[in-house]
């Protein structure tokens, strides 16, 4: 019994000795064998099963893949005297293992260190720059919406962008002897602080107001401006047709009186014969029932009133 | 899994109850225990729309398709699955509460994600989703911690990045298309720099709106465009309504003195025939017809005339007989 006990336990620390020698390192892992703390032969960064001296040594794993760092939210003055939202993400990966583990010893290490690094850059860029060279990337001409007018949009010196790697090229610089390599820091969110917001919405509305104000005016030249061509047709239409009927009507009575004067200007016979002609015409319409008249026996008509002869 | 179990019906069994006969049984029953465990990790099961990444001892040896797969059990081997095949999509701005015939939305809490500066920095609140897909399982599992939270940081960065380089109108209405475009290959690129094995499908813009204490300057807007083309209308319709008019009496004058003209020499031309034709009879005999004419108006006019005197061509003076008119005639009786 006491032997077979004595077995049990050799075989239960065989069996612990053989698992405690074996380790799996993942896909995604790297790993730093350490000896009582102290870090043993090089970093293993291929995944598979792994052997190690068991009970002495210790294994500590590191993430190869990318890792996130996500900035504090955080109010920073611009060059211009703003106060803005920032928000920054960034990737970061443990390149040296090794280094990584003396120097920051873990992931939180590893973040305290990197909110240390990137941002007080960020601090630093925004401080740097206005605020417009933060929002905008490029000097891209602005699409026109009907009656916006012009726009102006201040032109930027460095952009987004810029600022972007140059505060990645700084952080670069400082993680060099920390084990990681940054690969890549953006401005998450960019907003105005709330009592700048306010004035913003003040400038926008202005803004919106003076569009309004544009269309309506707009809309009423444009009426003005068809009535007067209304007014000005109306005008041409009817004195061209005047005009017109006047020439006619003139043709006309030139081209009568043409023909009157080609019948009635014959011959001095003629034009005595036209006016008796006319004058007889003319008095059935002149003497009427209120005339008076006194006529002499000498007249032709009652000269042979007194006498046949 | 297969440890407990063991050990727990071990010491249980031989120390206390159950003497000799029952080993060969409980020895059978942990062979087949054992068997049904192996059996179990060792199969297992892939859905149409994912791969399976097999790992032996943590590291990656090859791709299981759609099916029923096995791999070696116990541990030894591990199975990771990515829907690849899968739409996946993710919402910036709003949430999809309950998606159906009536789809339902939550926007409130999430206002953060959409409000941005537009590039004449002004205020937007842009919603927006983006559509994608699980193109290199390996690389989405493996080279990027989070990725899921990697990607929406990402498109953030991007939107803003897009939005802040247009003016709030263009974001608004005329540039919207070409925002979700410049998003989508610009996330893209982002993507492939950053290996996470993504493919971007899709990037569409939901509401995109004005910050709410300026919306409705922007209706103002909206309002004064519609009184412009009102106006405009209005003033084109007078002009229709006046000018045909106004040309059609134009017309209607110049007929009208097209008729007098024509009026106007027809009747010089009759009038002259007549006349030409009476004084081609009137030169044969022109006393006679003279004092035809003559008579035959005095024969006309007289009778109709009703004060007649009629005074012997001998008398000398006519006067004192006359009684021209009462006035005259009172007149004359009372001197």
């Amino acid at each position: 019994m006491n032997s077979r006990f004595l077995i049990l336990i050799v075989a239960l620390i065989a069996v612990l000795a053989a698992f405690g020698s074996f380790y799996v390192v993942n896909e995604y892992e790297q790993v730093i064998i350490t000896q009582f703390g102290e870090p043993i032969g090089d970093p293993i960064t291929t995944p598979g099963l792994k052997f190690k001296i068991p009970f002495v040594q210790k294994v500590n794993r590191f993430e190869k893949r990318f890792l996130e760092w996500d900035g504090d939210p955080n109010q920073l003055p611009t060059k211009d005297k703003r106060f803005i939202w920032v928000d920054t993400y960034a990737r970061w990966r443990i390149t040296d293992p090794l280094l990584y583990f003396q120097r920051l010893r873990d992931e939180r290490g590893a973040q305290t260190r990197l909110d240390d690094i990137l941002d007080g850059e960020t601090r630093n860029a925004i401080a740097s720059y206005d605020v417009v060279e933060v929002v905008r990337s490029t000097n891209r001409e602005a699409q026109l919406a009907d009656g916006e007018g012009e726009v102006q949009l201040e032109r930027i010196e460095a952009g987004r962008n810029d600022i972007r790697l140059e505060i990645l090229r700084n952080a670069q610089s400082r993680t060099g002897d920390l084990g990681i390599e940054i690969l890549d820091i953006q401005f998450k969110r960019i907003n105005y602080v709330e009592e700048v917001q306010a004035k913003v919405y003040e400038r926008m509305i202005a803004e919106r107001r003076r569009i309004a104000d544009r269309f309506r005016s707009e809309g009423q030249g444009e009426a003005s401006r068809i009535g007067g061509e209304r007014e000005r047709e109306l005008l041409r239409i009817q004195s061209g047709a005047y005009k017109t009927a006047q020439e006619i009507k003139g043709r006309a009575d030139a081209e009568a009186t043409r023909i009157y004067a080609d019948a009635y200007d014959r011959s001095p016979q003629a034009r005595e014969f036209y006016g008796f002609l006319k004058t007889m015409e003319s008095y059935p319409a002149t003497v009427d029932a209120g005339s008076q008249l006194i006529l002499s026996t000498d007249s032709e008509f009652y000269k042979y009133i007194k006498s046949s002869r | 899994m297969t440890d407990p179990r063991h050990y727990g019906d071990g010491p249980q069994g031989p120390e206390i109850r159950i003497p000799k006969p029952n080993v060969p049984l409980i020895r059978n029953l942990l062979v087949i225990l054992l068997v049904l465990v192996v059996g179990f990790t060792a199969v297992y099961q892939v859905e149409p729309e994912e791969v399976a990444l097999v790992l032996r001892f943590g590291k990656f040896v090859r791709v299981a398709e759609p099916g029923l797969n096995f791999k070696l059990p116990l541990g030894v081997e591990t199975v990771q699955k990515v829907s690849v095949q899968r739409q996946w999509k993710e919402e910036f701005g709003f949430r999809t509460l309950r998606a159906g015939v009536r789809t339902q939305y939550s926007t409130r809490e999430y206002s953060g994600e959409a409000n941005m500066l537009t590039g004449d920095l002004n205020a937007a609140s842009v919603e927006w989703v983006v559509q994608y897909r699980v193109v290199d399982p390996y690389k989405f599992l493996f080279k990027v911690r989070l990725p899921q939270e990697t990607f929406r940081s990402m498109s953030e960065a991007i939107m803003r990045a897009v939005v802040g380089d247009r003016t709030v109108n263009e974001v608004l209405t005329v540039g919207r298309a070409e925002v979700a475009n410049e998003v989508q290959v610009e996330l893209q690129q982002l993507c492939d720099q950053y290996d996470i094995g993504i493919a971007v499908d899709q990037v569409v813009l939901q509401d995109v709106n004005p910050p709410d204490p300026v919306k409705p300057s922007f209706n103002e807007v909206n309002e004064a465009q519609q009184e412009r083309e009102k106006l405009i209308n209005q003033a084109q319709s007078e002009y229709n309504r006046v000018i045909p008019r106004a040309l059609g009496e134009a017309q209607q004058t110049i007929q009208e003195a097209e008729g007098y003209a024509l009026r106007r020499i027809n009747e010089a031309r009759g009038d002259s025939s007549r006349f030409v034709a009476l004084f081609e009879e009137y030169r044969k005999a022109p006393d006679v017809t003279r004092t035809r004419i003559y008579l035959e108006t005095m024969a006309q006019v007289l009778p109709n005339v009703q004060g007649k005197v009629l005074v012997d061509s001998d008398l000398q003076s006519v006067l004192p007989l006359l009684n021209l008119g009462r006035p005259a005639a009172a007149e004359g009786g009372q001197r």
